[in-house]
């Protein structure tokens, strides 16, 4: 049985599928989304399909005309990607939007718990369950009163070097551990999805998604639990908070490169060369832009971790 | 020649010069060439993320502790940014010169080696100080002028980092302070020079034009009409030179209506925090969305607005282009890149160029000027409100902008480098 998280997620990516239908017929506003038509092109019958266009006329992409069915109200080619991420957001559950408002920066240390249900106009219950699964990810802890307080985040750039080093340690030995098996229809889809982002432009948004689900691939092969679970909530921690980062398309594209390599290796089963090649990748990846430079001020390198 | 040119380029160690090349390298990868950046240690995988070779040279006196450096540096000179110009002069453009004198004496001998491994069949050279190096290495050179116009002394052309006019009654006594303050800095670069088989500059002058070819990041929108005209054979215009950045994805933000506003002061600007956290007070009051770049800060901005988001880094030419204003320092590739994609400047000037930038954007109509101390919040609501209203800027921008993207600066200058090998 489906989980409500679950459902969502279902009906979200129906919806982004409803998108990218009606982009590749360059539909305009006012245009009407008839529903077998997009049944069919979906592939699913039209119940999904209903509750995934109450989801577009939910983030005002979408609507209702009673009797006559759903119609745009925007031009799909314009601003994809602000389209995407209004569906990622309203579509994400309130945990992720919490933790994103951290990661921006818009909540204290210590948000309280009445505070929470203000600024998100949610229920009380709604607000706890959402701080439990953020306790149970180590991101915030409870305190005495109604408080809590948010753990380190991905939030500077000391704590980003943390991150990296972190992953250096853990990710090529999650490979090495002993039973490690790759998911190979996950992999095999990953691989199809990266090869497609590497034929046209790619954003550094699209990159990060497809980055995380590439590592978060890795740490689930680990047969090492531990590793397994604690790269897993470190993968969702970046997923949240790292989604705006700006790397040059040339590092993307190389970085892109890097993966199928591993992936590559890793479906040979050669796992000593994947964790290599997986170290490699990872001191490539390290963003070694200056703290700040300008004329009269020289540049200074990181700090040597 | 059968393999393909070597082109080194040399950047002062710097955002501005080192994306600038960037942009330049980019246009001369697609014809053929092979950039080779010879780059400051600080500089380490800039350029390569672009895709570029690079070459370090070595560290010039001892590392410093980053946090202690920059609380150095902030304590030193941030109060010295609310001065003139004028006021400037012997306080931080004086010891900036000798900053730049004593590094540029100590990279001589590294930079000879690396250029002599390189090879390269051109060199170009974004700096402010001529390095006898490059005169010496053998081949053709090339000088990029990546700051403001100023740069390239004209009696029609207002004095450099002077923030003034052309006939402003004070040009004669800040040129004489100018000279004053970079005197000692002068004649250090002068006796060095002299060793090396250079010759001496005039006063106040650390750099000679390049006599094979010269590059002005200087668009027609704001460029000056000089008493000598330069030989166009030597000096090529640019209009703009941007570099091609991936897309950046606008965030949404919980409170997502309204234009959107790009606000960066440059790596430099950033270390006043102080500063922008009252700005983004201010910002929260505007029924518009603000991206700020904060640079390595990120750590001293709490409860930021929900029509706010702030971030260490923005690939700035994907951003400006889907800016409605860009609030910014008048550094010359901020402004060129606003001017190239027809967005408005609000220039809050810090120092060196961004005061002649500030002063032209103004005079040119291409955007306005806000002095650092002297705004309340009403005096910064009401301005950026007027900017992001203003039809009629936005019309001469955008013609002018379509003007500037149908010769792109860096096309040009790379068409204009490998001309130097026919």
């Amino acid at each position: 049985m489906q989980t409500r998280d679950q459902t969502t997620k279902a009906h979200s990516s129906l919806a982004k599928q409803i998108l990218n239908a009606a982009r590749a017929r360059q539909l305009l506003s006012g245009d009407h989304l008839p529903e077998q038509v997009f049944a069919t092109l979906c592939g699913v019958s039209r119940t999904p399909l209903r509750s995934a266009f109450k989801l577009l006329e939910n983030i005002g992409l979408l609507a209702h005309r009673k009797g006559d069915g759903y119609f745009l109200i925007v031009d799909t080619g314009s601003d994809t990607a602000a389209q995407e991420h209004l569906l990622d957001a309203f579509s994400g559950s309130l945990a992720d939007t919490i933790l994103a408002d951290r990661a921006a920066r818009r909540l204290d240390d210590m948000p309280s718990v009445s505070f929470l249900i203000r600024r998100y106009g949610a229920t009380r219950s709604a607000v706890l369950n959402a701080l439990t699964i953020l306790q149970q990810d180590g991101i915030i802890d409870r305190v005495p009163g109604q408080s809590w307080s948010f753990r380190p985040i991905l939030d500077t750039p000391d704590a980003v070097a943390d991150s990296h080093h972190f992953r250096l340690i853990l990710e090529p030995a999650a490979i090495l551990s002993p039973g490690f098996t790759l998911d190979l229809p996950k992999a095999r889809q990953l691989r199809l999805n990266i090869q497609d982002a590497l034929l046209g432009r790619i954003s550094n948004a699209a990159f990060h998604k497809q980055d995380t689900d590439f590592h978060s691939l890795i740490a689930l092969g680990s047969a090492n639990r531990f590793a397994r679970d604690t790269l897993l909530a470190h993968h969702r921690l970046r997923r949240i908070t790292q989604k705006d980062l700006s790397t040059p398309e040339f590092r993307l594209r190389q970085a892109h490169d890097e993966h199928l390599t591993i992936l590559d290796s890793l479906e040979r089963r050669q796992f000593d060369v994947a964790a290599d090649q997986m170290t490699l990748h990872l001191r490539l990846s390290r963003n070694q832009r200056p703290d700040a430079a300008n004329r009269g001020s020289p540049p200074m390198a990181r700090r040597n971790r | 020649m059968n393999r393909p040119p070597i082109i080194a380029f040399f950047p002062e160690a710097s955002f501005g010069a080192a994306l600038n090349c960037v942009a330049i390298a980019q246009a001369l990868a697609l014809r053929g060439a092979v950039p080779v950046f010879v780059c400051h240690p600080g500089f380490t995988g800039v350029f390569a993320e672009y895709g570029f070779k690079e070459i370090h040279l070595p560290q010039l006196g001892q590392a410093t502790n980053p946090a202690d450096y920059w609380q150095a540096f902030i304590s030193q000179h941030l109060p010295h940014f609310d001065l003139s110009p004028l006021g400037q002069l012997p306080v931080y453009v004086s010891p900036t010169w000798d900053a730049i004198v004593k590094t540029a004496i100590a990279a001589e001998d590294g930079l000879a080696k690396i250029l002599a491994q390189i090879g390269p069949d051109i060199i170009v050279l974004d700096n402010v100080i001529m390095f006898p190096a490059i005169a010496r290495a053998g081949c053709p050179w090339v000088r990029v002028i990546s700051c403001a116009e100023t740069e390239l002394p004209d009696p029609a052309v207002p004095p450099y980092v002077s923030g003034l006019q052309v006939l402003d009654p004070k040009i004669m006594a800040f040129e004489k302070a100018y000279v004053v303050a970079t005197g000692q800095a002068h004649s250090r670069n002068t006796a060095f020079r002299l060793t090396r088989g250079l010759p001496s500059l005039p006063p106040g002058q650390f750099m000679e034009p390049s006599p094979d070819l010269n590059l002005l990041l200087s668009p027609t929108a704001v460029r000056y009409a000089r008493a000598n005209p330069l030989d166009q054979a030597k000096f090529v215009y640019l209009e703009g030179c941007i570099r091609t950045e991936a897309q950046f994805d606008m965030p949404v933000l919980p409170n997502n209506d309204g234009p959107l506003v790009y606000v960066s002061f440059g790596s430099l600007g950033a270390i006043d925090t102080v500063l922008m956290t009252r700005m983004i007070r201010v910002f929260a009051s505007i029924t518009a969305r603000f991206i700020v770049n904060v640079g390595g800060f990120s750590e001293s901005y709490r409860n930021v607005p929900d029509n706010v988001f702030v971030g260490s880094w923005f690939p700035q030419p994907s951003v400006v282009a889907q800016s409605d204003l860009f609030i910014h320092h008048g550094g010359n590739n901020s402004f060129c890149e606003a001017l190239f994609f027809g967005v408005p400047s609000l220039i809050i000037p810090y120092c060196w160029d961004g005061h002649d930038n500030a002063m032209r954007a103004e005079q040119c109509g291409v955007g306005r000027r806000l002095g650092r101390t002297d705004w309340s919040d009403a005096t910064l609501r009401d301005v950026i409100c007027a900017m992001l209203a203003d039809t009629a800027m936005r019309q001469k921008l955008a013609a002018n902008a379509a003007g500037m993207q149908a010769v792109p600066g860096n096309k040009v200058a790379a068409a204009a480098i490998l001309a130097l090998l026919d």
